[in-house]
């Protein structure tokens, strides 16, 4: 055992024992003034918890945006980094309040973060000579705030070498703003959403429907007006081989993600004329005002001033076929280019008025169609040659034929291909043929989702077995090796390097083992999680969310992990990751260079072990390390309560129940349906979850009373009675306390003092999962020491194999267990139940590892017939 | 219980408007108001529990209405809510006592946990001082 771990034991034990002490030497409080430290206390503990959450989902979002596969703008850097902060500053006061003054120095080491991140965010500045409108071809992925991110990403395509994208050009963010404060437009709409009740749909309405009239009555501006009309006038832009006409797009800015939720929500205006352009412009611009935008805002709390619309006239391109392409496959997740093609306009495919061709292509040098299916496509939506769209019922001879060549397959395939490098995350891309055979594109997004991205390369499972299969990529790669399986704590002092960790949770404090492991595979835990943070900077495949993983993995067992394809195999095999990393778009805009060193002082992870002396606020770098210290200290802090607080026995009620024993309870806040008048309480008065679950476990099967003894079992309490002064009667012993719980709802404590034993348990039980969680401290014992190790070793044991992690020092026991739903806590709180009872006086019965054996399994069958689990 | 007093100060009148008719339906005593001034001597005439407080109003700005709300009604819990991302203000807000500072878009329910543990505080704090009384 590294000297460091002992270290560490002897200090966690230290600290134990002291804090037992600490019980004798508090003050005695007034059930007043318990309750009120208490909820103080548990409230804050919430708090600091939800900021925590808060905080860390952020965070993650970031680290996601700094993949750089997306587009995003300063708007976003900002909202993210302030909600951070704001969160991890309500953190450091929460656990200041929990621990007044421990924690000082976070303070100011918060401070000096903040001040480092103030200096990157350099102060808003609005750029007075944007430009009001801009070509298409000027535009590209540093133009988010100028153009809205939609068009922004069109831009950026046209920049890939052997990619078209129609002509055109945008009316900025910029002119969008002079065209409403040429028309006072912003005061007007403000007055008049004033003087309107918007107490039913049909007012919403109405004024929705005077909003967008108020719009399109507005003028334009002469100097929008002129620089659109140049815009127009630079023929040279155009192919005039057809007569002119405009989608009119619109892309808005402000959103919360940047135009993906909010899909849908703006008008498109198709086939457009020169001539009725600016109408158009005004009708997509008063698209804002539409119904379902209108009651999105309201419902999120988004400004109407906030929103901005950047609106695109990109030039009509005559449809001979069209549709929708996937650079992987998005359900299998294989590498391979899915089409969807229909004739004429994409319209069709994309509102889904018929089925469209489906082919399937590999990504080889020259392309195999590996599937085709070729459908009846009645229906095709053309140009009308004026204005608009139509409709086309297609004859059954013409509906039949394939609407694309190979040749044509080809080359969207090469498309596909070069968008999905240039980005580097696979790509959902619109696409256009025209007559003369040219491919133009029209929109392109990302695929992914976070923990769920497709891999960009393949693994051949023909000769292999899969083992289990799911779950959600918390660090990408591939790795093999043998499974370590960590069931306790303790098992961590075993680790072997190279070894696959396997583990029901991924808690923060394995974070010391990624150094040393070649993969994590956790049946619980999420992408934005501090272990799963960890692993990506080590470089350390992980997959966590992987339900069945401890039945199925064994200790030693040999297995190869696929975090990218979410897998893990039988056996080991050698499995090629491509090492270059995909190539973030974004990289070397100010942007993503601006979010990436606000990242530098957020996002890495330096405090990695809490039982090292390192872990202290002094050591604090990022946020990140607040977070986590926070985290900590406010669980140890919380987990001290029963043990730290001495309360005044008039405050407690005497429990009227059918065992021959004597509980008291005290009610620290909701935790009685009706306050009694008396001295009493039954057990159906109390409404406390975990007290309840525990008291279940208490009296579910009926003492036996105290094993029968052999010779020696007497001799080892004499011999212990002369030399253990807390046995002498008379005396006022430490163990002379009585047992008691202290609830409320969602809270219990136990303390009990069974003639020579102590025990104490804690618990938090409620719907919010990730702020459940039960301690347990158990020492003493009438027989001595070996026999009383002996015992704790049986209750470690039985408390292992219920997913606790614990502690074992001689007689002392320590288990937790955190982070699971209701029900599950519930069950491990019955079983602790069952398992204070029945344990009791077991030690003096310990004259071996075969009596142990004995005990442990007839209460390890008990707990099963009992409660389940 | 009885229901929660809620002041929201905004002159977002359509944000307003909606959200008050929707915190009405989850069981909070709610009226709105357009600007700080108003939030002001609305607190004078009678008490309420929270406040949730645009920063960026015309006239006097959040910042100010929230120190002098801490000054004048110490008691009332404020919860910033802005559209603007701006991390000194945010710092400032929480620093001159405000429970939290919210970025919109906001989840309504997520909205009313807010205001929920802020009244928890409020309570809290009001029975130290009557026990110390």
């Amino acid at each position: 055992m590294p000297l460091a771990q002992i270290k560490s034991l002897r200090q966690r034990l230290r600290n134990f024992l002291w804090r037992h002490k600490r019980h004798h030497q508090g003050p005695q409080l007034s059930l007043e003034e318990l309750r009120y430290e208490f909820q103080t206390k548990y409230h804050n503990f919430k708090l600091l918890l939800n900021a925590n959450n808060k905080a860390l989902d952020l965070m993650s979002e970031i680290e996601e945006s700094l993949k750089g596969t997306r587009v995003f703008g300063m708007t976003f850097v900002r909202s993210r980094t302030t909600q951070i902060v704001t969160n991890v500053y309500q953190m450091i006061k929460n656990l200041d309040a929990i621990a007044p003054n421990k924690y000082g120095l976070l303070y100011e080491k918060f401070k000096e973060i903040q001040t480092k991140l103030d200096e990157i965010l350099t102060p808003e500045t609005h750029a007075e000579d944007a430009p009001l409108v801009i070509p298409i071809t000027r535009v590209d992925k540093g133009h988010v705030e100028l153009v809205g991110s939609k068009l922004a990403t069109l831009g950026e395509v046209s920049k890939i070498e052997g990619i078209n994208i129609p002509p055109g050009f945008v009316i900025t963010t910029e002119g969008y703003r002079l065209f409403l404060r040429h028309n006072n437009l912003h005061e007007e709409i403000q007055r008049r959403l004033q003087v309107a009740e918007l107490t039913d749909l049909g007012k919403l309405f109405s004024l929705s429907s005077e909003l967008q009239q108020l719009i399109i009555t507005s003028e334009i501006p002469q100097r929008l007006l002129e620089e659109i009309e140049s815009q127009l006038k630079d023929y040279t832009l155009w192919d005039n081989s057809s007569p002119l006409r405009f989608a009119v797009r619109s892309s808005a800015l402000g959103e919360d993600s940047e135009g993906i939720s909010f899909a849908g929500q703006y008008k498109s205006e198709l086939n457009v004329s020169p001539d009725e352009l600016i109408i158009a412009y005004k009708s997509v611009v008063g698209s804002k005002y539409g119904l379902a935008a209108m009651t999105y805002r309201y419902n999120h709390g988004i400004r109407d001033e906030d929103v901005l619309m950047g609106v695109g006239v990109i030039q009509m391109i005559e449809a001979r076929s069209s549709g929708v392409m996937y650079t992987v496959d998005p359900i299998t997740g294989k590498d391979v280019i899915i089409l969807n093609s229909t004739w004429g306009l994409p319209k069709a495919v994309v509102d889904g008025s018929v089925t469209p061709d489906l082919f399937v292509v590999s990504k080889e040098k020259r392309p195999q169609i590996l599937e085709r299916s070729i459908s009846q496509k009645l229906v095709k939506y053309s140009c009308l040659l004026e204005e608009g769209i139509c409709r086309e019922e297609l004859n059954a001879l013409e509906a039949n034929v394939p609407s694309l060549n190979e040749e044509e397959i080809s080359q969207l395939k090469e498309i596909g291909e070069r968008i999905e490098e240039h980005f580097g995350t696979p790509q959902d891309i619109e696409w256009i043929l025209d007559r003369e055979g040219r491919i133009w594109v029209l929109q392109t997004r990302p695929l992914a989702h976070p923990g769920k991205e497709i891999p960009n390369y393949q693994i051949d499972l023909r000769d292999k077995e899969v083992l289990l299969e799911g779950g959600i990529t918390a660090s990408p790669g591939a790795s093999a090796g043998k499974v370590f399986v960590l069931r306790q704590d303790a098992d961590t002092l075993r680790f072997q390097e190279g070894s696959i960790l396997v583990t029901s949770q991924a808690l923060p404090r394995l974070a010391p083992l990624l150094s040393r492991a070649r993969g994590v595979i956790a049946e619980l835990g999420s992408v934005t999680g501090h272990l799963a943070n960890v692993a990506r900077e080590f470089k350390v495949p992980a997959l966590f969310g992987l339900k069945g993983a401890l039945e199925v993995l064994e200790d030693g067992m040999e297995i190869t992990l696929c975090a990218d394809h979410r897998l893990v195999l039988k056996g080991i095999h050698n499995i090629k990751v491509p090492q270059e990393r995909p190539k973030a778009i974004m990289e070397g805009t100010p942007v993503y260079e601006t979010l990436k060193s606000l990242a530098t002082h957020i996002l890495p992870l330096t405090l990695l072990d809490p039982d090292s002396l390192e872990f202290h606020p002094k050591n604090v770098k990022t946020l990140h390390d607040i977070t986590r210290f926070c985290h900590e200290k406010s669980v140890i802090e919380m987990f001290d309560f029963g043990n730290s607080h001495g309360f005044s026995e008039r405050s407690s009620k005497q429990l009227i129940c059918d065992v021959p024993m004597q509980f008291w309870v005290i009610n620290l806040d909701d935790g009685f349906k009706l306050e009694p008048k008396g001295n009493h309480i039954h057990i159906e008065d109390i409404t406390s979850l975990p007290m309840l679950a525990l008291w279940k476990g208490m009296v579910k099967v009926p003492w036996k009373g105290p094993p029968a003894l052999n010779t020696r079992g007497f001799m080892s309490i004499l011999l212990e009675a002369t030399q253990n002064p807390n046995l002498e009667a008379a005396r006022s012993s430490e163990f002379a306390v009585k047992n008691y719980f202290m609830v409320s709802k969602n809270y219990c404590s136990l303390q009990s003092r069974f003639g020579f034993h102590f025990s104490s348990v804690e618990a938090l039980l409620s719907d919010r999962t990730l702020e459940n969680y039960i301690s347990f401290q158990f020492k003493g014992g009438a027989a001595n020491l070996p026999r009383r190790v002996l015992r704790a070793k049986l209750v470690s044991s039985l408390l292992a194999d219920l997913g606790f992690k614990t502690q074992l020092k001689e007689d002392h026991l320590f288990a937790r267990i955190e982070g699971h739903p209701l029900d599950f806590m519930e069950k491990r709180l019955m079983a602790l139940g069952y398992l204070i009872i029945h344990t009791r006086q077991l030690d003096m019965a310990m004259d071996g590892i075969s009596a142990l054996n004995t005990f442990r399994a007839n209460l390890q069958r008990e707990i099963e017939e009992h409660f389940n689990i | 219980m009885e229901a929660i007093k809620l002041l929201m100060v905004d002159d977002e009148v359509d944000f307003l408007d909606t959200l008050l008719r929707r915190l009405k339906k989850r069981g909070f005593s709610v009226k709105g108001v357009k600007d700080g001034q108003e939030a002001l001597s609305t607190l004078k005439c009678e008490p309420y529990d929270v406040v949730i407080l645009d920063v960026k109003m015309p006239g006097m700005d959040g910042i100010e209405v929230l120190r002098r709300i801490k000054e004048d009604f110490p008691d009332v819990e404020v919860i910033m809510l802005t559209g603007h991302a701006n991390v000194e203000v945010a710092i400032r807000g929480i620093e001159l006592g405000a429970f939290d500072y919210l970025m919109k878009p906001m989840d309504i329910d997520e909205l009313v946990f807010k205001v929920e543990d802020a009244y928890k505080k409020k309570l809290l704090r009001e029975r130290k001082r009557r026990s110390k009384e």
